[in-house]
Formats: C-alpha cells, structure tokens, sequence
C-alpha cells in the first residue's frame, strides 16, 4: 500500500536519487522535478501530498515556487519541506514565512530520518 | 570616508563570494554524506565490518570537510558582523552528552580517555542550539588532538549563580603565556600544535569566542604549560 505521493525538487540527480530510492523503500509513491516549470507541470497532472523544495534551482527559485504554490487555492495546503544547503537566517526566516511546513540545512540532516519527518508532516497535514 | 564606504562594499562582496563558495562547496559534501549514511544503515544490503570501517572512515572525512566548509563561513559572517543565532529553549545537558558521544570513537582512536564529569540537569536555556554544540565540540575536539599519549579529557556542566557553565579539562601541552595572549585570533595556531594536527585553520576558538560572545556569555580558559588546558563558556539562564 502506497503511503502518500511525494514531489521532490532537486536539480542535483543524486540526491533525486537517494531520496526517491529512500522514500519508494518505505512505501511512498515518488516523483521528481528538476525545476519550477516542471515541477508545476507535474502537480498540475498530479496533485503531490507533500513536497520536497530545494531553494537553489535553474530558471526559478525554490522561494519563488513556494510562493506561487501558497498562493494557488488548489496547492496552498501541500505540505513543503524545505531541503536546501542554504543554512542562513534570512534564508530560514524567508522560507518558513512563505509557509513551509519545516526548513532543513542538508549536511545538518541525516537522510536516515526523511521517511519519518515525511510521515509526521504527512499525518499533520491530515489531521488539520 | 569613501575608502571606509569601499571597504564595506568589499567586505560585503567578500561574504556574498564566501556565501557562494560554501554552498558550492556544500552541495556535493552533503551527498556523499547522504549515500554513504544510506550504505551505513543497511537499506542495501548487510556490510562486513570491514566495509563498515571504510565507510565510517568516509563519513568522518566528510564531516570535518563539512566542519571546515562552516568554519570558513562563520569567518566571513563574523568579519562583516552577520552572524546570526536561531535561539530557541534547548537543554544544554543533553547537548554536552551528544557532543561526548560524537567523540568516542575519536578518543579511542588517539588513545585517550574521554568522560563526563559533573553534568548538572539545568532549565532549558534559549540558544542555537546547534552553535553551542559546535562550540563544545571545538574544545573537545582540540583537548584529545592536542593531549599527550594516553592523556584524559574530562567534560563537565555545572550551574554557577545565574548561569550554566560548560568545561572541558585536558591533559594536553598547555598553552604558552606568549600563545595565551593569541588563542582567541582569528587563524591563529600555535607552533607546537601544527605538526601535530597539520590541516588545522585556527579558526575553531575565534568562532567559539564569537558564538558565546553573541549569545550573551562568557568564554575563558585556564592552562600551564606542560600540564593542561581547561577552556569554559558560561550562559546565562
């Protein structure tokens, strides 16, 4: 049984990779988009029920993504976790201030906790 | 009064540059780590020990690249006085036994006994966390890669007044009172230590100076040649 539908924007191919390998090996149904135009491409064709954003992206950036998804009726209530190596205040405070649902620096982070912090932001966004 | 404007331009171009580079820097560092945490955890099948040791020897590496790619950071944030602190109510005690156990293995390694001593259970105190940690972990760090053979390393939290008070004693070379009056430097190592830890920047004790000092605390240190060192911090509750 599949456990959600999970978006990840990311431009670095490994790190598509070791998320969807780590999160398809718990059950999720993943998908992946290496940039803003793709990225609302694919939610347009299947809405996400949670995302995962980098910030430094090609074309679009992850902060100008999030805030069109927030201003969208149809995806304001995706859960978006922030995964950047972005690690600076400003950053922090502007990211979480457009409405992500949790920010987290990438060499601060262990991958081995994704599927769990995907879970608990998954079941949050359920019970609202 | 335009060169001081220059100055702030430069300054300022010179922290966007550093803030640039470290992302670059970072990017490939935090995969690595990534993959190998993966192999680690046995999500693709079970590893030899031996493997195990590889990879852990992998993980290590890229975390002090990790730790030097910060440090560089932290430098120019200090220099153009961007250094921000997210505060939050964390318990400190639970900080220095994380920071303890993230240097077993190192201890082991150099031979050198690792223990906490007196660790008070304190209110939860609002910081960075994850500054203070870095801070703990630069004094642990230089008490075992500057001790003698088969030195000790003791860590120790205690409440003193009005505030927490974080120590760490080594039996290590001491500081010299020519070097005492430098330790706190920004890129500053003294003699004796370089051959011993030859890719060190000295840099580790002018971040931690700057943290506590932002955080609103005190940091000092107590040594005499040829016995030891013991470095603290204090923060107010």
């Amino acid at each position: 049984m599949k456990k959600g539908k999970i978006l990840i924007i990311e431009d670095d191919r490994f790190l598509i990779k070791l998320y969807s390998d780590k999160l398809s090996r718990e059950g999720f149904k993943v998908r992946a988009a290496i940039s803003g135009e793709e990225a609302l491409h694919k939610i347009s064709a299947e809405k996400p029920e949670l995302i995962l954003l980098d910030l430094v992206l090609p074309q679009k950036s992850g902060f100008e993504i999030l805030s069109e998804l927030k201003l969208s009726s149809r995806t304001k209530d995706i859960p978006v976790i922030i995964l950047t190596n972005l690690g600076q205040e400003t950053d922090i405070k502007k990211g979480l201030g457009l409405g992500a649902a949790a920010y987290l620096v990438k060499t601060e982070f262990s991958i081995n906790k994704l599927p769990a912090l995907v879970k608990e932001h998954l079941l949050k966004s359920k019970t609202k | 009064m335009k060169n001081k404007s220059k100055q702030k331009i430069d300054e300022y171009k010179l922290t966007e540059a550093t803030s640039v580079i470290s992302h670059q820097l970072k990017s490939p560092l935090s995969t690595i780590k990534g993959y190998v945490e993966v192999l680690l955890s046995g999500d693709l099948g079970k590893l030899t020990p031996e493997q195990k040791k590889y990879l852990r020897g992998v993980l290590t590496n890229t975390a002090q690249m990790i730790a030097l790619v910060r440090d560089l950071l932290d430098m120019a944030r200090i220099e153009a006085s961007q250094l921000y602190l997210q505060k939050k109510s964390s318990s400190l005690s639970k900080i220095v036994r994380e920071a303890v156990k993230d240097f077993s293995l190192l201890a082991k390694a150099k031979n050198c006994e690792l223990s906490l001593g007196a660790v008070e259970k304190l209110p939860l105190l609002k910081m960075d966390a994850i500054k203070i940690k870095q801070v703990m972990l630069n004094f642990i760090s230089n008490a075992i890669l500057y001790n003698k053979r088969k030195g000790k390393v003791v860590v120790s939290l205690v409440k003193k007044g009005k505030n927490a008070v974080f120590c760490c004693k080594d039996t290590g070379l001491g500081i010299t009172e020519k070097e005492k009056k430098k330790i706190f430097s920004k890129l500053y190592r003294g003699k004796r230590v370089i051959p011993m830890v030859p890719e060190g920047l000295g840099l580790g004790l002018f971040i931690a100076k700057a943290i506590i000092e932002k955080s609103g605390g005190k940091i000092w240190f107590e040594s005499k040649e040829g016995e030891g060192s013991e470095f603290c911090f204090s923060l107010p509750f």
